[in-house]
Formats: C-alpha cells, structure tokens, sequence
C-alpha cells in the first residue's frame, strides 16, 4: 500500500499553482490530502505531479459581501466546524462541517478539496447544492464563477478545466428567516454517509415558507437537486408531522441512489425519506426561531 | 520502538490487578514486527490475483527485475522446485480431500488475492513498483462465490479432480434421532445463516527472516500466536531441521485466531530470506489483510428440531455447510465448522442429534479461526431454536431453557458428541442472570414500551465453550498440552518462559503471579517471557481460551517442582523435616527459623558445598503438561471429548429497534461468566469488554462482501466497518467461580462473551419484532440487512 512514484511542488500563489497544473500531464492538488492521499496509496490515483496548495494563506478564511460569503478553498472543516463568526453568520455550514469524518480528519481537510473531490457521498458538496452556492476557480487565463448547478458532472467529476484552482466558494448570507439542517445517517461516528439530506428553508414575516430547497448526499451519482420535491410546501405557514413526510416520500421517489456494500440503492431511498422529514423538521422549526414561528 | 522513557514507572502487580506490561505497550515502547530493525534489511512485496478463478499460464518477471533497487523476483512455479508444500496433515480422516499447495500459487488462482509472485526489493515502494512490471498470463474460468450454488451440480469447480467442491464431508448420527421424531408433537423446520466476517488484529500478518548461511540457521521473527507450530511448518518447508529453526513472536496488536494459521506468506519469507541472503520483511497491509488472510464464520444452517408439546425438545438434525472458501490454509479452515457441530447441543440435554457437514470450497478468500471457533454459530442455532419452539408453544424463553437444560446431578455429563462436561450448575447461572439482569423487570418495560408502539425487546442466551481444546485429529497434528520453563536465578530473581503467546492479553502479569504465589515470592521477582522457540522446547501457543488453563498450569507445575527442590534445600541447611518446611513472603520457614529464598538460589548455583549430598546444583526445570483428559482423534461412533475443560456463560440484552432505518440501539447488557478459578478479574473483565465489542461488531456492522464473481467489495476499512468505542455497550458482568479438577481451577476465558452474545442479541431483536411478525434466523442484523428483512416481511 504505496504509491506509485510522483513528483511534488510546494506553491506561493495561485498563479504558481495554476502554472504547475497547467504544465503537467497529469497533476493533482494536494490541499488536506485526507481523500487524495489514501487514494494514491491504493494506487487509484496516480498523479505525476503534487501540487500542495497547503502554503496560500489567502485561500483561507472567509468574508462578507453584498448578502454573499466567500470561503477560501483552503479554509479546514474544522475551521468552519468551530469559527464563532461562521457557527453565527452561516450556522448551517457549521453543522454539516461537523459531521465530516473524525477531528483529525477535519483537521486537515478542506472545504475546497471536498468540493473539487466530488465524492457523490460527501456532505459539503451537497450542502453547496442546496444553499445554491457558487464556485469560483482559478485558471491561467482569470477566474470564473460556476453556479454549483453546472459545476458537479459526476461521481468524483466536476466542470473545473485540469490546469484549474478552486480558490473560493460563495454561498448567500444567512439572513432573518433562514432555516437550514443537514441530517444524515452513518452507520458509525465519523462514516462517510449512507445518505444525507440538506434542507434549506426561508420563512416570511407572516412564518409562510417561501422558499425551500434540498439536497443529498449517497442518492445519486452527483449531490442531487431535490428542491421538486419541496416545492408543495411553499406558502404554507406550518409544517404538519404529514407534511414533512410527505416530503420525505417525495425526495425518496426523486433520489437515484446505487447500491454498495453499506446498503442498497432501496435502502438509501427509504433513509432519504427519514433524513428529509427530519432535516425538514429542524430547518422549520430554526427558520421559526427568530419569533415568527 | 521510540526512545521515548515512560512517564510513569510500572505499576505494582502485587495485587494482580494492574497489567505490568500496559507502561511498556501503552506508551509506545512495546517491540512489534514493524518495530524489528536489521541493517540491509530487504522488502518483499506480493502480487496477487486479480481474478477469483485463472490458470496461471505464464508468469514473466523479467520487467521488474530491470528496475534499479529490485533484488529479486519469483514465482511460484520457481520456488517450488525446492521448497516442500503445505497439507492439512489430517490423512486420518477419510472423507476430507488431501491437497498440497506452495508458499505460491502455481497452475492455478482460486480467489482474489492469492499469492502469485513476489519481489524483494530495497524499499516496500520500488518493490511494489516492480509488482506493475510482472505479467501474468491468466486464463480466466469461472468463480463461485455462494456456498449454496457451490455445491449444485453445475457449478465451477476449485478442483477438477475432485468432482464436486465438498472439501470435507463429516456424518454425525448420534442417539436415536428417528425414534425421537416419531415421538414428536411437532417439528421446527428453519434455516439460519452466518455472514463472513473476519477477526481482524490492528497488527497485520508478517514477518522478518534472517538466514545466516555459515551455520545453515534461520531465524524468522513472525507475528504468529502459534510460533512453535509454524517452526514445524517451516521445518517442512524449507528442509532445514527444526533445530536450526527459531521462530521469535513479537509483542502483538491482536491476532483473534487470525494468526493461529500458518499463512503461506510466512514461509515465503523464510525462503526468501535464503534465496537473496538478505534479511527480508514482509507486512501484510489493510487490502492484503481483508482479502489474503483469514475470513470466518460463514455458514447455512438447515435445522429440524422435533419436539413435545410440553417444550421439550426430543431430537435434532442439523445439516451444516460451511463456506471455506479456498482451502489452502494451514491449520484446516475447516477446524471452526467441525467445532460447530460438536457443540450444537450446548448445555441442553439433547442426545438424540444428528448432523451432516459439509465444508465447500468457493472461490473467496480461506476460512478459518476467529475468536469463538465455530461455537457461536452453534449456539446461536440451538438458542434460536429454543425460542422459536417456545414461541409455538407459548412457553417464555426462560422456561424452555429450564425444561431442556442438563440437570445439576449430572456431572460430568457426556453431551451426544462425546463432551464431558465438567460445568457448574446451569440452573444457578440462569437465576444469577435473570436477577443480575433485572429480567423481570426488563420484560414489563418492554411491554410497556409496546403500548407506545415501540420496538423493545428483551433475549436470553446460554452457552458452554469448550476450552483448551485437543483437537489434534480434527485440525492438524497439534495437541492440547503446554511446556514452560521456569530458572530461578542466583540472586533469587525467577525467569518464567511459556509455550503459549501473548497477543496482548496480559500473560506476563498473570503468569509471574501463578509462579510467585507457588514460590512464595512477590511477583515483581518474577520475569515472564514467550514467543521464542529458541529458549523452549516446544508450545501450543495461544488460542481455543487455552493460556490460563494450560499455561498456567504449566507454569505452577513447574514452579511446584523448583519449590520442591529448594524446600529439599531449606530442609537440610535448618536440619528440618522437608515436610515441615513453608514458603511464604520470600522464606523458607521451620518454625522460627527461616532463610530467605534468594539465599537458597545462591546456594544452588553459588555455594553448592551448602546442598544436600548428592544433590545437582541449579534451580531450573522445564515441564509438560498435559490434561491427560481429552481425545485427540474422535471414537468409533464420531464422538470425542474435545476440551480439557469447558465454561459456561449466559447474557441477557435488551435493544430497541427503530423500524425506519434498522438500527438497532443495545439498551442493556448483562453476562453471567464462570470461568473456573479468576486469576484476575481486571484482565478477565478486559477480556468480556472486548468480546462484547466483537460481538457487536459481527452482529451489526461487520460484513465482508464479495460479488457473483468472487470480486472482493470489501478492501479497506472504509468498506468493512468495525465497531468504534462510540459504538459499544458496557456489559454487567456477573462472576461464577466453579473451579476445574486441573491444577489452578482454571477454565477458558477469552471466548466466551464473543460466543453468547450475538445469541442473546439476536432473541432480543426477534422479542422486539414480535409485534411485527419478523422471525430472526440470520446473525447478520446490520441496519440495511434489517431493512431487507423488514421490507422483505412487509412486501410478503
């Protein structure tokens, strides 16, 4: 369990980065490592060249602009797990960090590397799904934005060009009325997910849900897009036990998940609809919380 | 081995309670395999099939051998032509197939991962590098992966020759089971199921071998419960004497039965190490360990249990197939399954079973040992069995147990396969259970929970465990009897070396206090080794809940006999009575007069005029010991008594299920344990904590999965989960002492709990399922396969 031989480049800004990866044939990014490097040593991924991207200091941390907050790719997941300024200004990134691996794991990996990994079980990718969020990536010629709609192409593939760096994520401001909740089942602590579900939720003064959207993790081949599936729930001012089961069923029906070892595509599909209600539940009851409920 | 000192010094063992060894291993000072450092030490990595069945047509090395830094690359078809081969060693037994293999695949592959050719090279990477540069040749034939399709009559088969894949085909009529039927109010016809799994040390396989070609001697340090034993295989292996051998066992992250088999890689290294005149090391990684070792438990079981309508169970049939998968592994695969039918009628008065077994062949990784042996599959068919006849007849789990149970008065009782118990009560182990479990009180709860439409349940399991089992005839050319030596040294300190190994288990603290308490000394007097074939003769090792039994009572019987001698001593220089004579607190005493033991030592090596006339000088012996008790090959009618000894235990769980995702939650867990004598209740405690964990873990998370084809699923602990500490209960533990006739008292410990417990987990997730209608038959009850069960149920 080695890997096979590969050269490696420590970079100091982006432009180095994009440069090395534009000039190999086959490099790789190498940011928390936590999914790349065992990878490498089960020689499934054989880059020629490592790009550590660990040094760029300005891909870290993150701010806010125009009702936007813009993460560095770099920020840690632990970093987003535990910051006080993003547990307050984006609660939901908070949570769904948290539930990722073990501390040492989220100690190391990225916000940018999971997304850029695009592991159709990850958590952050789907949570970018359903907070409709942006990517932002470097490339030798300027950066681009990329909805996250357009960005994930499948498993473990997205629309970035191989010579690109993904520096930042976007994802709106959390503002009054917000309701976000990221439920998931692991067999055990620290598992990849079986299946998980982002809800994210608006409600209006009057508490009326006016917007909901969701996302999953382990029921299809990309973080899916379930936001039809919520749509029934829009108006209405109060989430009935029926209603968010309801919903439930409806994501299930609306999941594409495949089967492994840790359960069948039918197991997923039945999860999805317990981790809906749930996640429903909760983003209800957290967008009411501000009084309105 | 860091440089790094401990923060502590060692803790006191006076009080047997505190593991010396923990300062030593917990901080990180411990020597394991990838510890063991020589210079110029080369590496070997090995290339395995990709395929699950293939004709090894061809095999061309020559593109690793031009990689800078390769020494050396092999096949098997190579290394056979002067190394001897493997076989079970079991031609007494007429309806097992006899085969031979090599430390290397040669015609054929027969599952993914088998060995095919190595490369010993300066660094584990250029060595795997080189492993991309070998090309075989494969013609690829169809796999079996399912036991059941295995044994159709169309299936692939592992061996041509053979005409079928039954690797092993054992009859066991035993009593008058028509007779038994014919009485019958009923009969229960069910089929249960046992999914593969692996008992899976942290510290993988390996070894490092060194051969010195001056002295023609070998010396390979090998991560092995069984170091004597792989000599012998060593010994056939390479043509050397096994005086010339020395197998060194490391301190050990676990083994489980995993290392109690003697992997072909094991030898390989050995005879590596004197092709290329380097020392040479080979670590199994994660991959290797999930596909290439040694997998368990797999089995099918076709039962029909005929019974009266007062509860009574009057007989048993038992057709058992028991998926070996390849059966190219030494000692047999098959070892587990065989135990399996012995033990079925548990501790019920069941004379009247009969079994077929049949081990197939498939083409998936070798069966074979981990920790329980093959008896929780029979105890978990004989607990179900109870229940599900309880069930019909509206007689309370409880209640069956008590009408079947083997009465108090009968001891030894021989059970229908020749077992010859020696337990204490089992009525009195049930009432400790039922109290120490608040069973009672559990059951209203469930009942209560039930009006709230919640799924609790409560379950109830007992088992006895043969251990230090005999099972030369029936597992190899191995016995059940134990060596140990025991010096003590001129300055009154004592060496004690076992035959047995400690894979963490905390053997130098209880065997420096079995031979410190024999001697009179403290037992931080006493040094303990094991694991070096070097300084004992010979060992059995550990394994089958054996050390304390078997070791320690090699240990005190040696001990005994240095005591004699030196009382001998005593008695002459105070000019007393030897029978007078007592050893306590480091003296020798005859009333008020005493000489303290370190200055008997120095007598016997020092100042040998102050010995009794005639006497040698030298405080030193080393011992056998047998049990003298059981058989080593079973009698004219299939029966034998396996185990020196046998324990009991019994538990009690109660879980919640939650119906939407299958996850079942262990509210409470209590064992009722009696293994004889305690030694020490803190390392037994420690033992019942890890076999619960265990427990856990083959009941609902682990899971090795292999696709139609033979294709592994599972390769890295991404795939195969065990239980982590969040994952785990801690059970109540109940102790019964009921002491053995051998010398100590003691009874096996290490197995019990793993045996008992997926029983009494799988009656309480069946209890919890009633109000739904859904029978457990199966061990494996993980959340998705709970699912499928539930759905498969509601659909029906």
């Amino acid at each position: 369990m080695k890997p096979a031989r590969f050269e490696y480049v420590a970079v100091e800004s982006v432009a180095e980065a994009t440069e090395a990866l534009a000039d190999s044939e086959d490099a790789r990014v190498l940011a928390g490592g936590q999914s790349l490097v065992p990878l490498m040593n089960l020689r499934l991924a054989r880059p020629s060249l490592l790009v550590d991207v660990n040094g760029l200091g300005a891909l870290s941390g993150f701010e806010a602009r125009n009702g936007t907050l813009r993460f560095g790719a770099m920020c840690r997941h632990r970093f987003l797990e535990t910051d006080p300024a993003v547990r307050r200004q984006a609660p939901i990134v908070a949570e769904t960090a948290g539930l990722i691996g073990h501390v040492g794991i989220r100690n190391r990996g990225t916000l940018g590397g999971s997304i850029a990994h695009a592991d159709p079980v990850a958590e952050l990718p789907a949570l970018l799904v359903a907070l409709d969020g942006n990517v932002v990536a470097s490339g030798t010629t300027g950066e681009r934005t990329v909805p996250a709609a357009e960005f994930f192409a499948g498993p473990f593939m997205t629309s970035l060009e191989p010579a690109e760096l993904l520096t930042a994520v976007e994802i709106p401001a959390h503002s009054e009325g917000d309701g976000g909740a990221f439920s998931e089942f692991v067999l055990r602590h620290g598992d990849f997910a079986t299946a998980g579900v982002a809800v994210i939720l608006h409600r209006d003064e009057g508490g009326a849900c006016d917007r909901l959207r969701v996302a999953g993790c382990g029921l299809g081949p990309i973080p899916m897009d379930l936001s039809a599936a919520g749509e029934f729930l829009l108006g209405e001012s109060a989430l009935t036990d029926g209603g968010a089961d309801e919903l439930g069923r409806r994501v299930a029906a609306a999941s594409d998940p495949t089967g492994d070892v840790h359960g069948s595509g039918e197991y997923r599909r039945e999860l999805a609809a317990v981790l809906a209600a749930d996640a429903v539940r909760r983003a209800w009851g957290r967008a009411g919380s501000a009084g309105r409920g | 081995m860091t440089a790094v000192a401990p923060p502590v010094a060692p803790p006191e063992t006076t009080t047997g309670t505190l593991r010396r060894e923990d300062t030593r291993l917990l901080c990180g000072q411990g020597e394991y395999l990838g510890d063991v450092q020589r210079p110029d030490l080369k590496h070997i990595a090995i290339l395995r099939s990709p395929l699950a069945h293939a004709r090894i047509r061809d095999i061309d090395v020559s593109g690793a051998l031009t990689l800078p830094g390769v020494i050396g690359a092999f096949t098997g078809a190579e290394l056979a032509a002067d190394t001897g081969t493997f076989n079970h060693h079991l031609e007494a037994i007429p309806t097992l197939r006899q085969i031979n293999w090599s430390v290397l695949a040669v015609d054929k592959v027969r599952f993914v991962g088998e060995a095919v050719a190595a490369v010993v090279a300066d660094s584990r990477y250029i060595a795997e590098d080189a492993l991309e540069l070998i090309e075989v040749d494969y013609e690829e034939l169809p796999a079996v992966s399912d036991v059941e399709a295995a044994l159709e009559g169309d299936s692939p088969q592992l061996y041509e020759d053979w005409g079928d894949n039954v690797f092993l085909y054992i009859p066991g009529p035993h009593g008058d089971t028509e007779t038994a039927f014919a009485n019958a109010d009923g009969v229960l016809e069910e089929k249960f199921t046992h999914h593969r799994i692996i008992g899976l040390p942290l510290d993988g396989h390996g070894a490092l071998g060194e051969f010195d070609p001056a002295t023609g001697r070998l010396v390979l340090h090998a991560s092995t419960q069984i170091p004597h034993f792989l000599r012998t295989v060593l010994a056939e292996i390479t043509g050397l004497s096994e005086a010339k051998i020395r197998v060194v066992a490391p301190d050990m992250g676990g083994g489980f039965g995993n290392k109690v088999h003697m992997v072909r890689e094991e030898a390989l290294v050995a005879v590596l190490a004197m092709r290329v005149r380097h020392p040479v090391v080979w670590k199994q990684d994660r991959t290797e360990s999930l596909t290439a070792s040694v997998h368990s438990r797999q089995q099918v079981h076709n039962v029909e249990a005929a019974y009266r309508n007062d509860g009574r169970i009057l007989g048993l049939r038992a057709e058992i197939i028991a998926d070996v998968g390849s059966p190219e592994l030494y000692v047999i695969g098959a070892g587990p399954a065989i135990v399996t039918t012995a033990i079925v009628p548990n501790c019920y008065d069941l004379q009247d079973y009969a079994f077929e077994l049949r081990c197939v062949a498939t083409n998936k990784a070798p069966m074979g040992a981990y920790r329980g042996y093959g008896q929780g599959q029979a105890v978990f068919l004989i607990e179900r069995v109870l229940d599900l006849v309880g069930e019909k007849l509206g007689i309370d789990p409880v209640e069956m147990r008590r009408i079947n149970m083997i009465p108090d008065e009968q001891r030894p009782y021989v059970t229908a396969t020749g077992a010859v118990l020696d337990c204490g009560s089992f009525h009195d182990q049930l009432s400790d259970l039922l109290e120490g479990a608040d069973y009672d009180a559990a059951c209203r709860r469930r009942d209560e929970a039930r009006t709230e439409d919640r799924l609790v349940g409560v379950g109830i399991a007992q088992m006895v465990e043969a251990t230090a089992p005999n099972i030369h005839g029936l597992a190899g050319q191995f016995g059940v009897y134990e060596m140990a030596m025991l010096a003590v040294q001129p300055d009154g300190k004592v060496n004690v070396v076992v035959g047995t190994k400690s894979q963490g288990q905390g053997h130098e603290t209880i065997f420096a206090k079995a031979a410190a308490d024999e001697l009179g000394i403290s037992p931080d007097d006493v040094t303990v080794s094991d694991g070096d074939t070097g300084v004992l003769p010979y060992g059995s090792g550990t394994w089958g809940s054996r050390s304390v039994v078997m070791g320690g009572g090699a240990v005190i019987k040696a001990a005994r006999q240095v005591r004699d001698k030196m009382v001998a001593i005593a008695a002459g220089l105070l000019d007393a009575p030897a029978d007078q004579i007592t050893v306590s607190d480091g003296f020798f005493r005859f009333g008020e007069a005493a000489i303290p033991f370190a200055q008997i030592a120095s007598a016997a090596y020092l100042h040998t005029f102050l010995l009794p006339p005639g006497m040698d000088p030298g405080l030193s012996v080393i011992v056998g010991y047998d049990s003298f008790n059981t058989s080593p090959f079973p009698d004219e009618r299939g029966k034998m008594n396996v185990a020196a000894t046998y324990a009991t235990a019994a538990a009690a769980a109660v879980v919640e299920v939650d119906p939407a995702t299958g996850v079942v939650s262990v509210g409470d867990l209590t064992i009722v344990h009696d293994c004889g004598t305690v030694m020490n209740q803190v390392i037994l405690d420690g033992q019942i904590h890890g076999a619960v964990m265990q427990a856990i873990g083959q009941t609902f998370f682990e899971e090795l999965h292999y696709d139609e084809n033979g294709q592994p699923l599972t390769t890295t602990l991404l795939d195969y989960a065990i239980p982590t500490f969040g994952d785990v209960v801690e059970p109540r533990i109940i102790h019964r002492e009921t002491p053995s006739d051998l010398i100590g008292g003691y009874r096996g410990a290490g197995e019990g709990a793993l045996i008992v417990v997926p029983a009494a987990l799988a009656a309480a997730v069946h209890d919890a399922l009633v109000p739904l209608g859904v029978p457990i038959t199966q061990a494996n009850l993980s959340p998705p396969r709970l699912r499928e069960l539930l759905r498969g149920h509601s659909a029906a």
